[in-house]
């Protein structure tokens, strides 16, 4: 155990430092950026990750024409904590990069794994149709159907919380084709056209006031068979699909977040004149203490990771820092006091107010799989404790 | 930073789990209940050969620790290794030599009459580990200035644990002439000794943790497994997350110390910190999964559980390495 890595993991930081100060727009720090989408997707984005991948700093860990240099996973680690730190978006949709490129490399036919590189390119622009009305925490679950017409796939049903659909040229959508099988084992993954006719792109507008999820309506609409991505009905595999390389570093982001709300809610207390005051500092030194603690453990599980051992860690890192990221922006909700609450009007409105941070963080132990998924996958697969 | 362990230190880490849960089972915690000595023979044939163990890193002391913690070991280890052979290091090579060696025994008092580990000028010390057993007291004084002493008159405290027995002494008059000891190296030692409490109180939140996860799976009520209630399993879940985080910042700690790395000192205050939350979430979560067997005298888990109360209260507690941790961030 030591706290350093080698020498020639240190010059690999230094030259994606240099890369990053040269390259990335200012539009692409987070503090900079508002985070409502729209309906367009704007150029410096779509540029700025072409440039990443066409210097190898998309996914480090691909080969050069997948937009990365053969990077190993301590130096995958380092670029993720790199531009966390500087708080560096890669992509204004990770959809493509994330997820169907990943998934189009391991399940695709040889024709649709050449639409891997443009997918991670952001050339092509993917949303990702998963969770449907009645279809969210039980996901296999899903109705959106597709009937065998020959040639053709015909797909009706609804998809919800879809992000990206607004802007999106493609949809990997999750459907059922098989309705007779078990529900596991009816799914298979689609490749769909946003422009096909009978699909309609309704924003949704969530609590937090912003609509950059949708919902995704289909009404009989025709895909070409070669459009089906993986073997029919074999879609439940696919939704294990991601970024096997940065499996082990995903906890980066979750974790460099805290660390900034922490430093944030120093300054914030300091502001507002409570800096002495025992409860808050209690509060505050806490909040240190926790965000420290996990970054401990998430380095932990990566030595496990890179090691190719599983990483149990990296189970707790969702739960803990979603959970942990609501009790952070509640303080500063707390420490700005009355007027925290304040959104607009005369009386001084900024758009940075801890509540509407501490509304998107109400998000997190939703989204991605809900905190009481996470406990009970946790309880069954590290902890092995029997299904209720 | 690089969690992998060597290949030297996972050795250390098997060895050292198979070596105590073979020399050092309940029984042997509970017969030295009743007379410290049976404690002996587990230290004279091999806790003394892991002393030295505190004259290298750090990490690998923890490591050493947290199996030692894993089965509430009494005796003098912790007391030589952990808090007098840092200190005696400083003050006299040679009986550092003969500790390390694992020929002495000795225990610092520090802790005045309110019980923290701040310098006193108070004529008491109070909460000085195995006082009556060892062969050297070092008792530090003002200045700061560090005597070391031979057998003193010990009266025991009594406390609700009976695996770390601690002692209230008196300051000695007119003794040995104290040495001088720099500050600075008095903060270090006393960072140190509280990362290997902390490392220790890992090795309890485990056995804590682990039984109550084990328990849940055999005991049946209601015809199934009461570890497949979910009321159980997030429970032990949110036990499981303390533990894990608090494990890591615990290795983090020590190696920030080997690295003499500026953040140390914070890592000190989280590693405590998080070790005694987690050792007490453990401790009072595995009871309530236990149910009624746990609350009884017959099952070991209240030893667990009395030792981890104990070790959160000694050293600084949760609330007390929070209040410095603040002085640190914010002042």
């Amino acid at each position: 155990m030591k706290l350093s890595w080698s020498e020639e993991d240190e010059a690999f930081r230094a030259e994606l430092r240099q890369f990053l100060d040269a390259h990335a727009p200012p539009e692409a720090r987070r503090r900079n950026r508002d985070y409502d989408l729209g309906d367009a997707l704007p150029e410096w984005g779509r540029h700025w990750q072409a440039t990443l991948f066409d210097n190898g700093w998309m996914i480090p860990a691909y080969p050069p024409e997948l937009g990365g240099r053969n990077a190993t996973p301590v130096q995958t680690l380092l670029y993720l904590e790199e531009l966390n730190r500087q708080q560096i978006i890669r992509s204004l949709h990770f959809g493509g990069y994330a997820i169907v490129g990943p998934s189009l490399l391991e399940f695709g036919s040889e024709q649709q794994r050449e639409l891997a590189a443009p997918s991670i390119r952001g050339d092509i622009v993917w949303c990702v149709g998963m969770s449907e009305p009645n279809a969210g925490s039980d996901l296999a679950g899903l109705q959106t159907r597709a009937v065998d017409d020959g040639d053709t796939f015909v797909v009706s049903g609804q998809k919800v919380w879809t992000s990206y659909a607004m802007i999106a040229d493609r949809c990997f959508c999750y459907v059922r084709t098989d309705r007779d099988a078990p529900k596991h084992k009816g799914i298979s993954v689609l490749m769909i056209d946003m422009d096909t006719p009978g699909i309609d792109v309704r924003p949704l507008r969530h609590i937090s006031g912003k609509a950059d999820f949708a919902e995704v309506f289909f009404d009989e609409v025709v895909v070409p068979k070669e459009n089906l991505i993986g073997d029919l009905n074999g879609g439940w595999r696919i939704t294990m699909g991601s970024l096997a390389h940065e499996r082990g570093a995903l906890w980066v982001e979750g974790v460099a977040a805290s660390q900034q709300l922490v430093e944030e809610l120093i300054e914030l207390a300091r502001d507002r004149g409570v800096a002495a005051d025992a409860g808050v500092r209690r509060r505050l030194a806490a909040a240190y203490e926790r965000t420290q603690s996990l970054r401990a453990l998430g380095y932990k599980g990566f030595a496990g990771f890179a090691q190719g051992s599983s990483a149990p860690e990296h189970s707790y890192m969702k739960l803990a820092t979603s959970e942990f990221r609501k009790e952070l922006t509640q303080l500063g909700l707390d420490l700005e006091g009355p007027f925290g609450v304040v959104t607009g009007g005369e009386w001084g409105a900024d758009p940075a107010r801890w509540v509407n941070r501490h509304f998107i963080a109400l998000a997190g132990t939703i989204g991605g799989g809900t905190s009481e998924i996470q406990r009970n996958v946790i309880a069954s697969r590290v902890l092995g404790l029997p299904k209720g | 930073m690089d969690f992998t362990l060597t290949d030297e230190q996972e050795l250390l880490q098997q060895t050292a789990r198979a070596l105590l849960e073979n020399e050092c089972p309940s029984t042997l915690v509970r017969a030295h209940m009743q007379d410290p000595s049976a404690v002996d023979p587990l230290w004279d044939k091999h806790l003394r050969d892991w002393v030295a163990l505190a004259d290298g890193e750090l990490v690998d002391l923890c490591l050493f620790l947290t199996e030692t913690g894993a089965v509430i070991a009494p005796g003098p280890y912790f007391a030589t290794a952990a808090l007098f052979a840092p200190l005696i290091k400083k003050v006299d090579r040679r009986l550092h030599d003969a500790v390390i060696a694992g020929e002495a025994t000795g225990t610092v008092a520090m802790a005045g009459p309110e019980g923290e580990w701040t310098i006193s000028s108070a004529s008491k010390r109070t909460f000085v580990p195995e006082a009556d057993r060892v062969d050297y007291v070092a008792v530090v004084l003002p200045g700061p200035r560090v005597l070391v002493t031979g057998g003193l008159p010990a009266r025991q405290m009594e406390t609700i644990d009976t695996t770390r027995r601690v002692f209230e002494i008196e300051v000695p008059r007119d003794a040995a002439t104290p040495v001088e000891i720099d500050e600075a190296d008095l903060t270090d030692l006393l960072e140190r000794a509280t990362v290997a409490l902390a490392a220790e109180l890992i090795g309890t939140a485990r056995w804590l943790l682990d039984s109550t996860v084990a328990y849940t799976k055999e005991r049946i009520q209601f015809d199934r497994p009461v570890g497949s209630f979910q009321g159980l399993q997030w429970k032990m879940v949110d036990m499981a997350l303390d533990y894990e985080r608090a494990a890591a910042a615990v290795s983090y700690a020590a190696m920030a110390i080997d690295a003499a790395d500026p953040e140390r000192h914070r890592a000190a205050h989280v590693a405590k910190a998080a070790a005694g939350r987690a050792a007490l979430h453990c401790a009072r979560g595995g009871l309530q999964c236990h149910g009624g067997i746990g609350y009884t005298w017959e099952h070991d888990l209240h030893l667990y559980l009395r030792r981890a109360y104990a070790s959160e209260y000694l050293l600084g507690s949760v609330d007390w390495h929070l209040d410095r941790l603040a002085e640190l961030l914010i002042d």
